[in-house]
């Protein structure tokens, strides 16, 4: 699988997945302002911030469900304002979702190979109205090609299951092939949502609270997990996460969001002693009780 | 498994069966399979109808179900695209009636004639699809449902107000080409197709839309561009279904293709499930028999005309209270996803372990 | 000039008739986020409730104030049971299903009442439409020039009735109790119901309230084209629907705009084309206003939220 990552792009100083002055609002209330980011290979960030603070917002705004009202997310170099997210993920951003959403009726294998499939070369990374047109006709030459069972179409089928298997594997959900997404415990849901996501051949990984309604055990597995993704696919990741200890544990960089605003950024050791932080993320009663910033 | 065609083609054990030729295998079992069968039973002109109604309607549950069942979508104006099938095929037959290909003898002649219109129905129905899916599919469900429905109603009003067509008066004197045989070939290429789709990659992406749009949108699916193709093969389909009607039946009128039509078909693949071809194929055979069995039911107990005649107007209501009562009890119809073979008992001999 | 001005009146008054059913579609769309397919065919039963009515008092009172007071009070009332009959029934059992269950079990209802009121057993009456009693006896009220513009009585009669129950709606959904927990339920029902709001009381009065006004609408309706038939329900509930939905479903003066904006339009196309577009025209309408504005012309898109 890591030998389908291409490397960073040139002309985007490395960055794979980029904000830059990103603001959001629905009719008055500002969901998010002022929002910078930047996302390299080999990067493992963290979003934090208290409830309601815009996190998964900006997470919406960068995957294309929402489209920013000023400011510009730039992926793989590629501006994608105006973007709907299936452009914007065969560029290579893959998500998963705070409360999961899986194809539910759908077997473990099948949903990966959806996201398999969904890649491919087919579209274009600069779509014109050449290239446009050019992919529809793709699009109509390839379901002839599944209506007729022609041998490559066959062989392109098995190469995908062969795709999907692997990611299963590598997620620890080989057992779990044929059954229907929904029967699978929640650790294992959140667990096939990633492969899902990997499917697609990401450069950049988004996780929505990877570890959210998991026990310390699993906690720490996500961990090495995480890590272990981001080494062997050679991805950026992105985690917003409530659990604390969890992104301090691997995040190397960390923003902080509160009423849509960062209020802080940098090395977690920075993140955790900063008072703005630690007012707005664990309340002043925190800091009553615990004398002030450790 | 719970989503048919979920036993994808590279898991079937079909190795004694070379690549290039599993394609179209099919198609070459079926061809003299339907001629022969067609010749063999040389039925009554009755029976011959019936088979042929019972045919079409098939073809139609089948390929609504592609747009309702496996996309989740909510299309109630299949009788629009039927319609466009029906009047663009019978005109074009009736164009060409005096054509006749020196080279062939004058049944293959006609036949290939027959084809060549069945085929211009289809495909203006499937461009009818294509304009009808391309705006409304961006919306959401429940409006597709009322612009599929404005575009049945549009259609019957146009038609009505063309000379060409026959206006509200309808158009007779179609050559009356179609067989058996014909009806079956394209029951059997619609059944083949929604299977092939619902095994295959683009299969799979129209069930992530049907069980979460957004997700499957995030996960790269086109879901506009999926939504508009599988609304396009299905129209053209119910095209096809118009122009084999058009060309047994003795006239065709706007009549023929009104909401009722459209329920008609809507109700098939609810009560055969919603995602099941061959629950749609089930229900479109008992639906299409149960009125007319009622009717020689009640003409052979010598109850005469009234009870008889009151079988089509009580189809009506029933179909309505069927609708709410299958909802309520039993919303995934009577097979659900699952196909015939998913839920015949298990003393079938099964390629895997049962799963799901 | 003075067809122009006819063709306006008689817009605007088929227009208010469309609007006080539009208002139906869109108050239940409102809160349950539902199209009551059956709407126009709670309507027509109304309309029948209406008709029956106007028989058992006979030709002399079904004239007189007093009459049409009872037979607007008996079909609204009937409507408002049968409205909560179908609500409890069939509706409420599949409220935290997928929505297309309560789509398609709507359409089946729409299905059995149209089609079930063309059987000719029991008190059904039958396929061929009815000619409705004369209760307003038309005359002309206002008349310029030589019969240039004419403007009859049951159309001031009608237009005054359905700004009235109009106003009395605006008032309901925006000055009392019951409108602002109706709001509450239409933005969150299950929220609402945790803030004590007795949700399943709200929806079942928003259906009767709704069915109501239909019953109201249906009667001014079979006024105008003297006739009741069990086709009009579906046919003027989808005018109605066609309205709702351009105004942007789910927002109450926008089913008003337009259902008068639609009025309009078909009066136009029945004065200057041919009455045999009038239909087409509509949903035309509709398709093209849905490709400009999606959310219709006031009504937003509500992004799911992810």
């Amino acid at each position: 699988m890591s030998a389908a990552v291409t490397p960073a792009p040139p002309g985007s100083g490395g960055a794979l997945l980029e904000a830059s002055g990103v603001s959001i609002r629905f009719g008055g209330l500002k969901a998010l302002t002022d929002f910078n980011l930047s996302v390299r290979q080999g990067d493992l960030l963290g979003l934090i911030g208290p409830n309601g603070a815009g996190k998964s917002t900006a997470f919406n705004v960068l995957t294309g469900v929402y489209q920013p009202t000023e400011g510009e997310v730039r992926v793989a170099g590629q501006r994608v304002n105006g973007w709907v997210p299936h452009q914007i993920n065969h560029l290579g951003l893959a998500r998963t979702f705070q409360n999961i959403r899986l194809f539910r009726a759908l077997t473990a294998l099948d949903n990966v190979k959806v996201a398999c499939r969904a890649q491919g070369a087919l579209h274009p990374v600069v779509m014109g109205p050449l290239a446009k047109a050019g992919t529809a006709m793709r699009n109509y030459r390839d379901w002839w090609r599944a209506l007729l069972l022609t041998p490559g179409f066959q062989a392109e089928e098995r190469e995908l299951t062969r795709q999907a298997e692997r990611l299963l594997e590598v997620m620890g959900l080989s057992h779990r092939r044929d059954e229907e997404a929904k029967n699978l415990p929640y650790g294992e849901q959140r667990r096939l949502e990633i492969a899902r996501a990997l499917g697609t051949r990401p450069k950049v990984l988004l996780l929505d609270e990877p570890a959210a309604g998991m026990n310390t055990r699993e906690k720490a597995d996500l961990m090495v997990l995480i890590r272990r993704l981001r080494d062997e696919f050679s991805l950026g990741v992105l985690v917003i996460e409530h659990d604390m200890k969890l992104v301090m544990g691997i995040c190397e960089r960390i923003t902080v969001l509160d009423h849509g605003e960062t209020i802080a950024r940098g090395a977690p050791a920075e993140v955790r002693s900063d008072r703005k932080v630690i007012e707005a993320y664990l309340g002043d009663s925190y800091l009553e009780s615990h004398g002030g910033a450790a | 498994m719970a989503v048919p065609g979920a036993t994808t083609l590279s898991d079937e054990t079909a190795g004694r069966v070379p690549p290039a030729l599993r394609g179209i295998l099919p198609v070459l079992i079926a061809v003299p399979v339907v001629v022969l069968a067609d010749v063999l039973l040389n039925t009554s002109p009755f029976a011959t109808y019936l088979l042929s109604v019972v045919g079409v309607n098939i073809i139609l549950a089948v390929s609504l179900n592609i747009v309702n069942g496996m996309t989740g979508q909510f299309s109630i104006g299949h009788a629009g695209f039927m319609a466009v099938g029906a009047y663009i095929a019978g005109v074009t037959s009736l164009e060409l009636k005096e054509v006749a290909l020196s080279f062939l003898p004058v049944a293959a002649s006609d036949q290939v004639l027959f084809t060549v219109a069945l085929l211009a129905g289809g495909v203006a129905a499937a461009l009818c699809g294509f304009l009808v899916g391309l705006p409304s599919l961006r919306l959401r469900g429940d409006y597709l449902a009322i612009v599929t429905l404005g575009f049945g109603e549009i259609i019957r009003v146009v038609v009505q107000n063309t000379e060409a067509f026959g206006r509200a008066l309808g158009l007779s004197g179609i050559p009356q080409y179609s067989s058996v045989a014909m009806v079956y070939f394209w029951v059997f290429l619609v059944v083949l197709v929604a299977r092939r789709i619902a095994g295959s990659s683009h299969g799979r992406s129209l069930w992530a839309i049907r069980e979460d749009e957004v997700a499957a949108e995030a996960m790269g699916v086109d879901t506009t561009g999926y939504k508009v193709r599988a609304f396009v093969i299905s129209s053209f389909f119910a095209g096809i279904a118009g122009g084999l009607f058009a060309h047994f039946v003795p006239i065709i009128n706007p009549g023929s293709f009104t909401f009722v039509k459209s329920m008609e078909i809507v109700v098939m693949v609810v009560l055969g499930g919603l995602g099941s071809s061959t629950g749609a194929i089930v229900a479109a055979i008992f639906l299409t028999l149960l009125p007319e069995g009622l009717r020689s039911l009640f003409g052979a107990l010598g109850a005469g005309g009234s009870l008889a005649q009151k079988v089509d107007q009580i189809r009506m209501p029933v179909y309505g209270i069927l609708l709410v009562v299958l909802m309520l009890a039993r919303p995934q119809g009577l097979f659900g996803t699952k196909e015939l073979w998913d839920v015949l008992p298990r003393w079938l001999p099964r390629k895997k372990k049962g799963m799901s | 000039m003075s067809q122009l001005l006819q063709h306006l009146i008689n817009g605007l008054a088929a227009g208010t008739i469309y609007a006080l059913v539009a208002l139906g579609y869109t108050m239940v769309y409102g809160v349950l986020k539902l199209i009551n397919f059956a709407h126009g065919d709670v309507m027509m039963v109304g309309v029948y409730m209406g008709y029956a009515t106007a028989f058992a008092l006979g030709r002399q009172a079904q004239r007189s104030l007093w009459g049409v007071v009872v037979i607007f009070a008996v079909a609204m009332v009937g409507c408002a049971l049968l409205g909560f009959l179908i609500e409890r029934f069939a509706y409420r059992p599949l409220r935290e299903k997928p929505r297309l269950t309560a789509l398609i079990t709507a359409i089946g209802i729409s299905f059995a009442l149209s089609y079930g009121f063309q059987l000719d057993v029991g008190f059904l009456p039958g396929a061929s439409p009815r000619a409705f009693p004369e209760v307003i006896v038309p005359s002309e009220w206002f008349i310029v020039g030589d019969r240039d513009v004419v403007v009859w009585n049951w159309q001031v009669i009608s237009f005054l009735i359905a700004v009235g129950l109009m106003a009395a709606l605006q008032f309901l959904v925006y000055r009392t109790r019951f409108g602002k927990a109706m709001r509450a339920v239409s933005f969150d029902h299950r929220t609402a119901a945790l803030m004590g709001i007795p949700t399943d009381r709200i929806i079942a009065l928003t259906f009767m309230l709704s069915s109501a006004l239909a019953a109201g609408a249906g009667l001014l309706y079979a006024i105008k084209d003297t006739s009741v038939s069990p086709l009009m329900g579906l046919y003027v509930g989808l005018k109605a629907f066609v309205a709702a939905v351009i105004g942007g479903i789910g927002n109450v003066p926008g089913a008003v705009v337009g259902a008068l904006l639609l009025g309009l339009v078909e009066e136009f196309v029945v004065g200057y084309a041919a009455s045999t577009w009038r239909d087409a025209v509509a949903f035309g309408f509709l398709i093209l206003v849905l490709l400009v504005k999606p959310g219709g012309l006031f009504g937003r898109v509500a992004a799911e939220k992810v």
